[in-house]
């Protein structure tokens, strides 16, 4: 028994890694793409990593939560201030985006130390929503208010960051990055912990798990990777506004983690590239985009609830998570 | 043998409702301590009370010299007293071994960070700890199982799982509710074993509710009879096989 | 101008009252929060303004055709949305009220485009001149027409028998099933009634207001924070959560800054949830682990 299950194990391993490939094949696209198809892809990274945050809190997690278009918000606007006003490079932006995210997810989650879940969380992070987006409308001094704070020119270790080329690759280095974080997280104690949680908190509480703690954990590393992609959408339309990250945009985040599979990592990458480009395209027809949005997501909670990643899984164990590492 | 678990009056009365009356005796290291008693007799309160899920009206437990009562779930179990549920308290979604890792959750060294940066030391933490694992399911000859869904198991094998998932986590003190129900003769006689072992070799101490008279007499050390919220008998199994109050009570069960 | 805050507080928190009202009803009933309900009630106004603007019929007949039509989309809700996936994860429902909330905002949205519909005044009664206070005709109405809702409601609620049925299910759904109670088409009743409620506080809106599809979050937003304030359930909560919301938002506005007539809302469902997470008359909120 111990003599077979090595061979089986090494090459389930082998083939994960073909999860390697994706990044370095992507890596070719800006030579064939042109500069819309290319600002097509770099906005597909930043709902990618928008999704793999917002999923870790309702898939994972399964918390009802309505703070992420905040957490998106709050990493562009903190990227355009802090490289207006403080006059940094993006590079630092990127992290104070992400420091500022993961406040936003600390604060948004607090009240779960004393005991608050569900629908009371639902609420609070929706107030605490609406309450950001109030903000960047009427700290005019600072934010600009409905006309938009422009980025300055954005560089990154010295190097402009203009072309759609040069952003494409900062922004491959930087998903990657957070996807291999994330995917860490998930394959340990950490990961099951939230997934337990999701299932029985009472039980999980008795293993000795301290469960507020990972509820807040969760709400602060989304916060964190949403506050990134939000850097990374400022970083591409060089622009932040607050109709952005508004009550239509909430919708578009629920139905990237639903088409691609609540509470799978992978689900979350395939929603984000599934779904980006539409609501580009959706944007010229008013009502459009919370429309198909909405019909997506009811058409999925029927028929596909577990998202087109359940479809891969049937095809090849390589789609199901695992949540451990031998 | 010093006194693991004290209850010392313990009762608890729900509006109107006398679950527990006075419930007082001890538990100690190394032993198995059944529980038994007619349906309503009080004996999952009893485990809830332990545990931290129900705040007594009255009455104090010790665990190991310090109070329990009325702490929280967590906080109970963070103390080491830890216990099964009857409808299983397995997580749906993962894999055997992945339940069974929850158990370690709290002896696993990796930290957020650690885990976020890919250090050497959290990932070497993480795959002993599923190699533990893989070895605590094997003890009860279910390392076959370690990477099948739950959901797909069968009733007397998550009851299984979720015993080993509980031994991970080292307690001092176990409360088993009904392990044996619904379990296969063989399966039951396995769990009688697995249950002596702990207790005899681990030294784990082992509470135990369990209406399977038979189990219960030829696997105990001690046992504690509760009737309607009242401690009626307490003593070794032929001793309480004698019990005049013990028989009435049962009336009508063989 | 305190008084006269308090009276147009009092009007305004009448409306919210409603909607918080028939939120709980079908939370109570169904466990089930309808986070799409503030643009169902925009679909009572806006229902209401295409039967009188756009095909000319009067005011009357129109609001209660509009109050059945919401009716009947409730029973189509509970029977074709939320019945389907009851097996599911309870995110699910939340998910899906969202979204039958933005299709219907969507739609509007595609149908009148950036227009604010403007509706005909419909009541032309004088206003009431109380020392210096002025009560307007629309808020006399309007406090008017949801006190009767209220005192009804509350009524059927605890004297009738099919008030009894509905405590009944919402103590317990299993052993009201056990009595033969059809649990399912009480589901479907409840939230036929829930919108039906919600669409009277949105005709009660439409003539004071101009109409535009965004306005059905403030009404979500405001009808959330009278609950948690009232206390998440309690059906009186909901009421006396509505009214101080009302009368607190125009203390707000009028004390403080006229910006945070916008912003009240979230503010007291921060401030209670850090507090008092039960609110006034609500029932233990928090988890103990």
């Amino acid at each position: 028994m111990n003599q077979e299950t090595p061979k089986v194990k090494s090459s389930l391993m082998q083939n994960a890694r073909i999860f390697y490939l994706v990044p370095l094949v992507a890596a070719l696209i800006p030579f064939f793409a042109n500069d819309y198809l290319q600002f097509m892809v770099n906005m597909i990274m930043v709902y990618v990593l928008v999704t793999v945050g917002f999923n870790l809190v309702i898939g994972n997690l399964g918390q009802l939560a309505f703070a992420n278009t905040a957490f998106f918000g709050i990493g562009a606007y903190m990227t355009a201030i802090l490289m207006n006003y403080a006059g940094f490079t993006f590079e630092i932006a990127l992290v104070g985006a992400a420091i500022s995210g993961g406040l936003a997810g600390l604060l948004a989650s607090i009240t779960a130390l004393r005991g608050i879940r569900l629908y009371y969380l639902a609420i609070i992070t929706l107030a605490f929503g609406e309450l950001m987006r109030w903000v960047y409308i009427h700290a005019e001094s600072v934010t600009r208010g409905t006309d938009g704070l422009p980025l300055p020119d954005v560089t990154v270790f010295g190097m402009s960051m203009h072309s759609e080329t040069a952003k494409f690759y900062v922004f491959l280095v930087i998903t990657v990055l957070v996807v291999k974080g994330t995917s860490n997280l998930l394959k340990s104690r950490v990961g099951r912990a939230i997934l337990a949680i999701r299932d029985n908190e009472l039980t999980t509480a008795s293993l000795g798990i301290s469960t507020a703690n990972y509820i807040i954990l969760t709400f602060v590393w989304s916060g964190s990777v949403v506050g990134v992609a939000g850097a990374m959408f400022a970083a591409s339309t060089e622009r932040v506004f607050p109709e952005s990250f508004g009550l239509t945009e909430v919708i578009v985040h629920f139905a990237m983690v639903m088409v691609g599979g609540a509470g799978s990592l992978i689900g979350s990458i395939i929603g984000g590239v599934v779904l980006t480009a539409l609501p580009e395209y959706f944007r010229q027809f008013p009502g459009m985009e919370e429309l198909f949005f909405g019909v997506i997501i009811i058409a999925v909670l029927l028929f596909l609830p577990k998202g087109l990643v359940s479809l891969l899984a049937k095809v090849s164990p390589l789609f199901r998570e695992r949540y451990y590492r031998e | 043998m010093s006194d693991l678990l004290k209850l010392a009056g313990v009762s608890v009365h729900f509006s109107g409702l006398k679950a527990l009356t006075e419930v007082s005796f001890d538990a100690h290291a190394g032993e198995v301590l059944a529980l038994i008693g007619p349906n309503g007799a009080g004996k999952t309160t009893l485990f809830n009370v332990i545990s931290g899920y129900v705040q007594p009206t009255a009455g104090e437990i010790h665990f190991k010299g310090e109070p329990i009562q009325g702490l929280t779930p967590h906080e109970v179990s963070a103390k080491g007293v830890r216990r099964t549920f009857q409808n299983g308290g397995l997580f749906g979604d993962m894999t055997v071994l992945e339940n069974v890792l929850t158990g370690l959750h709290v002896q696993i060294d990796s930290n957020f960070f650690g885990l976020l940066l890919g250090t050497r030391k959290a990932d070497e933490a993480e795959r002993a700890a599923a190699a533990r694992a893989r070895r605590l399911l094997a003890l009860m000859d279910m390392d076959g199982f370690a990477d099948q869904q739950v959901k797909s198991l069968s009733g007397g094998q998550q009851r299984m799982v979720e015993i080993v998932r509980t031994i991970a986590t080292e307690p001092p003190l176990l409360l088993l509710d009904e392990p044996a129900v619904g379990l296969s003769p063989p399966m039951r006689a396995r769990m009688m074993e697995v249950i002596k072992r702990l207790a005899g070799e681990e030294g784990i101490s082992i509470l135990l509710i369990e209406h399977a008279i038979d189990l219960v007499m030829a696997g105990s050390d001690r046992i504690v009879v509760l009737n309607s919220g009242q401690k009626i008998a307490e003593g070794k199994p032929n001793e309480i096989r004698e019990n005049r109050e013990v028989l009435e009570a049962y009336l009508g069960y063989a | 101008m305190l008084m006269q805050l308090t009276v147009s507080g009092f009007a305004q928190g009448a409306i919210y009252a409603l909607i918080a009202l028939s939120l709980t009803v079908v939370f109570r009933a169904t466990t089930v929060v309808n986070f799409g309900h503030g643009d169902f009630v925009l679909g009572g106004a806006f229902g209401v303004y295409v039967l009188v603007v756009m095909l000319g019929l009067p005011f009357l007949p129109s609001a209660i055709a509009a109050i059945i039509l919401m009716f009947a989309c409730g029973i189509l809700i509970s029977r074709g949305f939320i019945d389907p996936i009851k097996a599911g994860p309870h995110i699910g429902f939340a998910m899906m009220s969202i979204s039958l909330g933005y299709i219907f905002r969507g739609t509007t949205r595609s149908i009148w485009g950036r227009e604010v519909l403007p509706m005909p005044r419909v009541f032309d009664i004088p206003p009431v001149f109380i020392g210096d206070v002025v009560i307007t005709g629309d808020a006399m109405i309007i406090s008017g027409i949801v006190a009767l809702l209220l005192v009804g409601f509350f009524i059927v609620f605890y004297k009738t028998s099919i008030g009894k049925v509905i405590q009944a299910v919402y103590q317990s759904e299993r052993g009201a099933t056990l009595i033969g109670i059809n649990v399912r088409r009480f589901h479907d009743m409840m939230w036929g009634a829930g919108l039906a409620m919600g669409a009277v506080a949105g005709i009660l809106i439409a003539p004071i207001s101009l109409l535009h599809p965004d306005l059905g979050a403030g009404f979500l937003i405001r009808g959330f924070a009278a609950m948690t304030l009232g206390g998440f359930g309690s059906l009186g909560g909901a009421v006396a959560g509505g009214l101080i919301l009302g009368i607190t938002e125009q203390y707000a506005g009028a004390y403080i800054n006229t910006a945070l007539i916008d912003i009240t809302s979230y503010l007291v469902i921060i401030v209670v949830l850090v507090v008092r997470p039960s609110g006034l008359f609500g029932k233990r909120a928090v988890v103990r682990v």
